[in-house]
């Protein structure tokens, strides 16, 4: 993984039109400003791993018999 | 284009039955081809099954979510959908159902619902803003319309 060391104000380009800009420090907590197309979806990382996540219990269906039987 | 899939055997799906997702489903890149499979021999039964054409062991239920919380409304951001060409009149929106062994604990995830465009069988899978739940019981729901 590349790290790159920033200060407040700063930005990271990522390609012709995605800009990563750290807007605010605090302690512990970072706010970025995200500017990108709109038709890039971005998220944060815990809710897109908890979608990950269900999709794959979505596919694994865990008792068709009882779902059946409930239909 | 024949699958030997899992949980419904051989199947001969036509290409203009492949509904497309372009980036994948949320998680998984990699499965961009999918069918919609509805149980024939259950015409009462509104949940349908989308069966990957490219993982043939994956098949998720999934239903209108309408069917299931009548008051589903999330913001839809259009920027999202412009690679699926979407206008609200060929929008069908369904939701995934989970259905872990304890039956009693089925649910339906508000919070990413699928969005397939009808004209073209282009689909994609967005995460909504609202409020909505991963996991929303409806196992009580179904009991009910027994």
């Amino acid at each position: 993984m590349l790290a790159l060391t920033r200060k407040k104000g700063e930005s990271i380009v990522l390609g012709n039109d995605i800009e990563l800009v750290i807007l605010d420090i605090r302690g512990d907590q970072v706010k970025v400003g995200i500017s990108a197309p709109k038709n890039v979806p971005v998220y944060r990382k815990e809710i897109y791993l908890q979608i990950q996540e269900e999709n794959k219990a979505a596919g694994d269906i865990g008792n068709l018999e009882a779902l059946k039987k409930l239909l | 284009m024949k699958r030997e899939t899992r949980l419904f055997g051989t199947i001969d799906i036509d290409d203009d039955k492949i509904i497309h997702f372009e980036d994948g489903i949320i998680g998984f890149p990699f499965m961009k081809d999918f069918t919609l499979i509805k149980d024939e021999e259950d015409s009462e039964s509104f949940i349908m099954w989308l069966q990957s054409m490219d993982e043939v062991q994956f098949a998720m239920p999934v239903v209108e979510p309408l069917r299931v919380l009548d008051s589903y409304n999330p913001t839809i951001n259009d920027d999202l959908l412009t690679s699926i060409g979407i206008t609200e009149a060929n929008t069908f929106c369904l939701v995934t159902i989970t259905v872990p062994p304890e039956i009693e604990k089925l649910t339906v995830n508000l919070k990413a619902p699928i969005i397939i465009n009808t004209d073209n069988n282009k689909a994609c899978q967005i995460i909504v803003e609202d409020d909505l739940e991963i996991k929303y019981p409806i196992y009580d729901l179904l009991r009910k319309e027994d």
